[in-house]
């Protein structure tokens, strides 16, 4: 396996894109996933609709489906072109925001339903229910969930090589085009997934049962 | 008399909590004993183990005259002959009424499908849950199932059947329709051995009254005894506050 | 190609997208079921073995684990030279680990009680499992397992990189053949939205009604 060091700054590289796609992918997908739920929740007839269609357009769909359609379909039709991380990242967002959306509103319904009115009745302003209520109850709900997505959007960038994006599993392709030693490379690239998303996991396992309060348990 | 169930200087530990203290204790043929005492004191450990459900720490276990654990018994055959009435009733959720009785006449005594119908219908008819027998628990009132529980007990006629407050969960017009049963089976002669706080139910059917505190029998004695002059302080206190 | 046509071509490779799924999809099954209980009544090493097998498969990309198979391993192992075959075993083996977690959550929560209910009337551990556990937990892990046959069918996908004729491969060749880049992909998408979504709905729907009425 120590031609693998020939790769180093290679691997390296390819895993830092695949790092950065994961977190930025998450992290716009939550922004998306929050509105997408407020939608849902307080929106009108219209847009509960088209909530619904994106979330089950997204989550009923491969992503390798979805990553051709923004790269090949959407800019054919509108004329925009992106570069492909920036189609990549977009694809990324738009996944995981349709996955969140379903149990941030569950989170944030569970935690509404029983104590709105009992916040209200103390006189709370809307702001501050949100605030001293709401988000620290719902967040706790949300944890393992988001550990979960956090790991299968980390597995799922592995799609991005359908697009040419050069995270990390792409880069084991590329080394073993030049090498022709496909097992060392293949299993070397898998076990490294392996001990970033587990860790990725563990640590977020260790956060959320420091914050756990008992009876406030997720129902996934 | 012939001694059925019995257990010598039996004492059961978690960890280092002391849950039940050297305590001997027997049932014979016919009879009716109750345990009662605050809750913590024991009672449930006793009956676990009583029923094999859980191995003592110390101590020995005797059915039928033969140490349980020694003499290298299939302890799924004696814990057959040995019936049990959790607090919970327990029962399985995705079997009706019937289906909940006749799992054991089948799977264990290895009855035929007629014959462990035919056997569990008649228990159910004895806990007057004949009406109700393709019913599934969720759709049974606590006290049904509590007596759907003791219906699968008694089905498979045990030697003894032991009762873990079989009426604590239960709300107060409830409780009757279960107690009702129990006095039944006391007076058609079941061997029984009751842990409960209903203590008219006692007074009314036990042969002899078990008092247990912290893990210990602290007094036996009848129900007359008990009722009228219990010798231990922490009894007549006890006595005192459940019948208010 | 009209339009209808090529909608009609897609159509075509949805069988082998399905029979993908399905294969991977009983793989996992039989691998969940195993690993759930060694995990929970095996001997301690194959508690340990069942516990590190969940947690590396669901901690690996398919795709990962498909292209080592197929060209890491194929040039080795004959079977792993047929793509179909890879890609089901691929999607099996992950499959297996999701599902190994859904059936001891869905074991778990039938609850002790029941498993002592059952020791009561003099059932070894067997049985109990076999009439009393099992049979519950099965209706608590079918809206679990509907998801994950959806998700196969999405990840069945990825098969279409080591080059097995599915539904995405054919999605690719209208590409290419008719020089169109809006039909096949717009097509193809709600073609496996129209076959996951029935499914996971359908299946978390009848679990949790079954689920209410036998109070679980």
């Amino acid at each position: 396996m120590w031609f693998l060091l020939d790769y180093s700054m290679f691997l390296i590289n390819g895993f830092l894109i695949t790092v950065e796609v994961t977190l930025i992918g998450v992290g716009l997908g939550l922004i998306l996933g929050i509105l997408a739920a407020l939608g849902d929740i307080y929106g009108g007839k219209i847009i509960k609709i088209i909530v619904n269609v994106y979330v089950e357009f997204f989550r009923g769909s491969p992503l390798i489906v979805q990553l051709f359609i923004f790269y090949f379909t959407v800019p054919y039709i509108t004329g925009l072109r992106m570069d492909v991380m920036m189609t990549a990242i977009l694809t990324l967002a738009l996944n995981s925001g349709a996955y969140q959306k379903g149990y941030l509103k569950g989170a944030m319904e569970a935690v509404f339903k029983d104590q709105l009115m009992a916040a209200i009745s103390l006189g709370l302003p809307m702001w501050k229910i949100f605030l001293y209520v709401v988000v620290p109850q719902a967040l706790r709900i949300v944890i393992p969930a988001w550990s979960n997505e956090l790991a299968s959007m980390g597995k799922s960038t592995t799609a991005l090589i359908v697009i040419g994006v050069r995270e990390f599993l792409n880069t084991g392709i590329s080394i073993t085009a030049q090498t022709f030693r496909p097992l060392e490379t293949y299993a070397f690239i898998t076990i490294v997934y392996f001990i970033w998303i587990y860790s990725m996991l563990k640590a977020l396992d260790m956060l959320y049962n420091r914050i756990k309060i008992p009876g406030l348990e997720p129902v996934i | 008399m012939t001694t059925i169930l019995e257990c010598r200087e039996l004492t059961k530990v978690y960890g280092k909590v002391v849950a039940v203290n050297n305590v001997s204790l027997g049932i014979d043929r016919g009879e009716t004993k109750v345990i009662f005492g605050p809750s913590g004191s024991g009672k449930s450990t006793l009956l676990r183990c009583l029923g094999l459900l859980e191995k003592p720490t110390k101590g020995t276990i005797l059915f039928n005259g033969t140490d349980v654990y020694a003499s290298r018994q299939d302890l799924n055959k004696l814990r057959a002959r040995i019936g049990f009435v959790f607090q919970d009733p327990s029962l399985f959720r995705h079997l009706t009424a019937i289906g909940n009785v006749m799992l054991g006449l089948k799977h264990v005594l290895g009855l035929s499908d007629n014959e462990a119908r035919r056997k569990a219908y008649e228990a159910l008819k004895l806990v007057r849950m004949e009406d109700w027998a393709n019913y599934y628990p969720s759709q049974l009132s606590g006290g049904q199932q509590q007596r759907v529980g003791i219906a699968r007990a008694i089905a498979m006629d045990p030697e003894v059947v032991l009762f873990d407050e079989p009426t604590a969960a239960l709300d107060v017009e409830l409780k009757w329709e279960v107690i009702t049963v129990m006095k039944d089976l006391a007076e058609r002669g079941t061997t029984m051995l009751v842990a409960t706080h209903e203590l008219r139910f006692a007074r009314e059917v036990a042969d002899e009254m078990i008092f247990m505190d912290q893990g210990q029998i602290i007094e036996i004695g009848s129900p007359d005894h008990f009722f009228t002059s219990p010798n231990t302080e922490r009894a007549k206190k006890f006595m005192a506050k459940i019948l208010g | 190609m009209t339009p209808l046509e090529q909608i009609i071509f897609l159509l075509k490779a949805v069988p082998i997208t399905l029979a993908i799924s399905f294969l991977s999809f009983l793989l996992g099954l039989g691998l969940g079921i195993l690993f759930a209980f060694m995990r929970i009544y095996g001997s301690t090493p194959l508690r340990y073995f069942s516990d590190s097998y969940e947690k590396f498969f669901r901690s690996v990309p398919v795709l990962a684990v498909m292209l080592l198979l197929y060209f890491g391993v194929g040039p080795y192992i004959q079977i792993f030279k047929d793509p179909f075959f890879t890609s089901v075993i691929s999607l099996g083996i992950v499959s297996g680990a999701n599902q190994s977690q859904i059936f001891r959550s869905a074991i778990g929560s039938v609850g002790r009680s029941q498993m002592l209910a059952a020791i009561s009337l003099g059932l070894t551990e067997l049985k109990a499992m076999r009439y009393v556990i099992l049979p519950q937990a099965l209706f608590l892990a079918v809206p679990g397992l509907g998801s994950e046959i959806a998700l196969l069918i999405k990840d069945s996908a990825y098969s279409f990189i080591i080059g097995v004729i599915e539904l995405m491969k054919h999605t690719d060749i209208l590409r290419a053949s008719q020089r169109s880049l809006v039909l096949p992909y717009i097509a193809s998408a709600i073609i496996y939205v129209a076959m996951t979504f029935p499914l996971a709905t359908y299946l978390d729907k009848w679990g949790s009604r079954k689920k209410k009425e036998l109070g679980l």
